[in-house]
């Protein structure tokens, strides 16, 4: 396959939080909301006059202060987010929203705001309740706090439209992202796709960290490219990849972590982590029964993949979806990843790890992984090792049914 | 040796083994009355092992041959004390020891494995060891039965390296190691199959953690294999802003009509208010001994508060007049102690605040605080809890309160809801209670806590309060083992505060293998 002309444009706004688009869009008036969870609904921040920015410490180099206003046992996300916070990095920033998620982003958050990380006069921290079931009952809950600490602080502040058409255009803005993501996805289901996985998680992760009308030219243009690629010969795909895999799991916004597997054989097909597309990238269809904002936010509690909403259905219903995602992308296995040190996801990987195999059949590699995977040999021995594991499985399958 | 505190070198008694050497003489008088409470802790014990389902029981569950270290955990918790302070830690100790037996005598009498009584087991709900049982002050009829008390909350008090097994058990299955050990435990036991297998329903919730959270979806899942429907109540986590309380309320309203269509009983608001009376009672009383702590004859503190505050506060809630009988007892005891000016040690250097999660394999250590060093463990974080009054009468308002209550349950309270009440808090405190130390529990997997390590530090400087650190891993000693939490505070007091021991021998204990 030929390289894509626009990728080295993702690679580059990738580099840094306050990447160009952002620097751009700030340039021209607008206000940057700071975001750092999936579970805080990404149009409510997209509205006239201001942008979202999922947070990222890209290039990130040692930790030291992160850890030590968060000890070692915090999981290097958070810690790595604080490390920059507390470099400068987010200076950019406007307000920072976040969801009581997680413990750790929790405390990664207040400790910016007690280390006033941000030297704006009018910058704003909100802290979220989210509910951790899905009823309706956590559906009202939602609805008045995304009024609460989202809409009407960004309305008094910034004096942002809230109104219901504001929010719908809102929608349909993310919508038009959403699609062509969604489009660039479905080509991974094919025999052989036209796109890697390296490549669209680079691109679906700029969309998190940009402003959504900047970037949408560039993803247009790289749709098209993409239609028009010819995908490699089976010969050319087989050198490569020995083995298709679902990865799932927590945070990923390492741009070098897809690519260590994919380069270990494993070619990425379907990506069911934070930063990924699925569910980060589907469509809100909304209807015109009822007001916009209840609907968005069932369309984010009910789609929503974090092990924290722990309701029986919620658990079957996540380990399902990552079993369909194996069916509907041709998957030979899946890759259920941990960050090291993250509590839900700690007990969501083993967890998943023994439903996949025992009750869906899958085969399954379970790792953690540090928030910088960098060239980890360990990473890329496990990975192998799967691969092999799943080509033997091959070859015994057909062997038993040539038998 | 004798009546008088601090008159035998209580290191002495240590051994490398399980038990100690021999019983502390506290003279005749002291000794005698603590020893007749031995007896009658080693009588109740019988008694219940008399039973066959209970006999079966021990033999059955892994965890219960810890229980055979009943009189051993009392014995740890008292050492040192005398005249009404024994007697108060006696008080204490004694109901909740009895408490727990009623709960082991349930479980097993409703076990499928053992007593197999169906008719019991349908009228037992399972509740989450973490959680308030306040939601079953309106159901008279019902039990409210936690296996998780008994088999890992209760059972590391017992022996300190009670639940290392299924913590070996739960990381075999791929669990990190560096998850909190409490609700790692307690999956390990369901993977391990060792827990009784009873009840009707089960209430479970997002109590203190994230760990705790996922360890419950574990045995949820476990509960629904068995046929145990479960109801989970989300409590939010900013609990103290008014915009969350109608949805908590609702959450108990629908865990009330789950209970209701489960078991097939009736929320009863008499049983309830009746219930609130005596929760509100025992919150006043406890109240009373914790402000006589700001004085300088403070009476009711260290484990003897956190401990017994814990079963009466939670996992009681004003379902038992029994617990408000003692509690009338011992504030009568505190107050005439405080009129004497009794102390509770030898000899008081420190006012301490015990902040963070305490160590569950070595709760003792706060006795051994007071005896080594002379620091007086004031208050705990544990014991910082909502101690107003709830409506008695107020149907309406009831919810609400009872939203509060699953809200704020013990630790979560301080876990949850902000820095504002995990670390302005503290501070907040420390002045309240007139305290110049603060021994900072560092449980090393707890997140919440992990999380605001370096604040501690920066705003314990800016203020000018000593703070101690104390490393532990909540159920594992074989993590960090006693003599290790002993070891942060020696070092401090050696090298920072130029301080020696008021009772040396303490200073150092091979108590590695103790129970």
């Amino acid at each position: 396959m030929k390289d894509l002309k626009t990728l080295y444009k993702y690679e580059k706004l990738l580099e840094d939080a306050n990447n160009e688009l952002v620097r751009q869009a700030s340039s021209e008036g607008r206000k940057c909301v700071g975001n750092v969870c999936f579970q805080i609904p990404e149009p409510l921040l997209n509205l006239d006059g201001i942008f979202s920015v999922r947070l990222r410490a890209p290039r990130i180099g040692g930790m030291g202060m992160g850890t030590y206003y968060m000890t070692s046992f915090l999981c290097e996300y958070t810690r790595a987010l604080l490390e920059r916070a507390i470099e400068g990095g987010y200076e950019f920033l406007d307000c920072l929203i976040a969801p009581d998620g997680c413990t750790m982003i929790n405390r990664c958050v207040e400790n910016m705001e007690l280390l006033k990380i941000n030297s704006k006069e009018d910058f704003f921290y909100k802290y979220l309740e989210v509910p951790m079931k899905e009823d309706e009952n956590g559906l009202n809950l939602y609805v008045s706090q995304c009024k609460e600490k989202i809409l009407e602080p960004l309305h008094e502040k910034y004096g942002c439209d809230i109104s219901d058409a504001a929010l719908r255009k809102a929608v349909e803005n993310f919508n038009k992202v959403c699609r062509i993501i969604t489009e660039l996805g479905e080509y991974r289901k094919a025999e052989f796709p036209k796109i890697t996985g390296t490549e669209f998680h680079l691109i679906t992760m700029a969309t998190y960290v940009c402003p959504h009308d900047l970037i949408l030219p560039l993803l247009e243009e790289t749709l098209e490219e993409v239609k028009a690629r010819e995908p490699d010969s089976p010969k050319d795909f087989a050198k490569k990849y020995r083995a298709r895999v679902v990865l799932a799991g927590s945070e990923i916004d390492d741009v070098d972590c897809v690519a260590l597997i994919e380069e270990s054989g494993a070619l990425v097909v379907a990506d069911r982590f934070c930063y990924g597309s699925l569910p980060g990238r589907q469509q809100i269809i909304l209807n015109d029964k009822e007001d916009a904002l209840t609907q968005i936010c069932r369309h984010y509690l009910y789609s929503c993949q974090c092990p924290r909403h722990f309701n029986i259905d919620a658990i079957k219903k996540r380990r399902a979806y990552i079993a369909k995602l194996a069916t509907d992308y041709s998957a030979d296995g899946v890759i259920v990843e941990q960050m090291k040190f993250c509590d839900p996801w700690a007990y969501e990987r083993a967890t998943n790890t023994y439903t996949l195999r025992e009750e869906y059949k899958i085969p399954v590699l379970s790792v953690d992984r540090p928030y910088n995977v960098g060239k980890s040999g360990q990473l890329r021995t496990r990975v192998q090792a799967f691969v092999e594991s799943l080509e033997i499985k091959k070859i015994q399958s057909k062997k038993g049914e040539e038998k | 040796m004798g009546a008088k505190l601090g008159s035998e070198q209580l290191g002495k008694l240590y051994t490398t083994g399980k038990t100690r050497r021999r019983r502390e003489w506290r003279g005749f008088r002291d000794t005698f009355y603590d020893f007749s409470r031995w007896l009658s802790i080693m009588g109740m014990l019988t008694r219940f092992l008399a039973k066959p389902h209970n006999l079966k029981a021990f033999f059955r569950y892994r965890w219960m041959s810890n229980y055979v270290a009943v009189p051993s955990m009392i014995d740890r918790h008292t050492v040192g004390l005398r005249g009404k302070h024994l007697r108060i830690a006696h008080l204490e100790y004694d109901l909740v020891a009895k408490d727990v037996a009623g709960l082991l005598n349930n479980a097993f009498k409703s076990d499928r494995r053992c007593g197999n009584d169906k008719k019991l087991s349908q009228k037992c709900v399972i509740l989450d060891e973490n959680e308030m049982f306040a939601i079953m002050c309106g159901f008279p009829n019902l039990k409210a039965v936690s296996w998780e008390t008994a088999a890992v909350y209760a059972n590391v008090l017992l022996n300190g390296a009670g639940v290392t097994h299924y913590l070996d058990v739960i990381q075999e299955m791929g669990v990190p190691g560096d998850v909190c050990p409490m609700p790692a435990a307690e999956a390990g036991v369901v993977i391990d199959d060792d827990f009784p297998i009873y009840g009707c329903c089960a209430i479970s919730c997002n109590t203190t953690c994230d760990g705790s959270l996922m360890g419950n979806t574990i045995m949820d899942k476990r509960y629904e294999g068995l046929g145990i429907p479960t109801f989970q109540i989300a409590a939010p986590l900013r609990h103290t802003e008014k915009g969350v309380q109608e949805y908590a309320a609702q959450e108990n309203r629908n865990a009330i009509k789950f209970i209701e269509e489960k078991t097939g009983e009736k929320w009863d608001w008499d049983y309830y208010f009746a219930c609130m009376k005596r929760f509100n009672e025992e919150n006043r009383l406890r109240k009373e001994w914790m402000e006589i702590s700001r004085t300088m004859y403070p009476q009711v503190i260290d484990a003897n508060l956190t401990l017994y505050g814990e079963t009466a506060y939670m996992a009681v809630a004003g379902r038992a007049q029994a617990f408000v009988d003692v509690d009338r007892k011992i504030t009568k005891l505190a107050r005439k102690a405080y009129e004497n000016k009794e102390l509770v040690c030898k000899e008081y250097r420190h006012r301490a605040l015990i902040w963070g999660v305490q160590a569950q394999y070595y709760t003792d250590f706060l006795p051994w605080l007071q005896n080594c060093w002379g620091i007086l463990p004031l208050v705990d974080m544990l014991s910082c809890v909502y101690l107003g009054q709830y409506s008695e009468t107020d149907k309406e308002q009831a919810m609400y309160d009872l939203a509060k209550i699953y809200q704020e349950m013990i630790m979560r309270n301080r876990t949850h809801g902000g820095y504002e009440v995990l670390l302005d808090d503290m501070f907040k405190f420390v002045d309240y209670y007139n305290c110049d130390m603060v021994i900072l529990w560092e449980h090393i997997s707890c997140k919440a806590l992990d999380g605001m390590h370096g604040m501690f530090e920066q705003r314990a400087r800016e203020k000018g309060v000593k703070l101690v650190w104390v490393n532990h891993d909540l159920m594992d000693p074989r993590i960090v083992p006693r003599q290790n939490l002993r070891d942060d505070i020696n070092r401090y007091m050696r090298s920072i505060m130029r301080e020696e021991p008021v009772d040396p021998s303490l200073e150092v204990i091979d108590d590695t293998n103790a129970w």
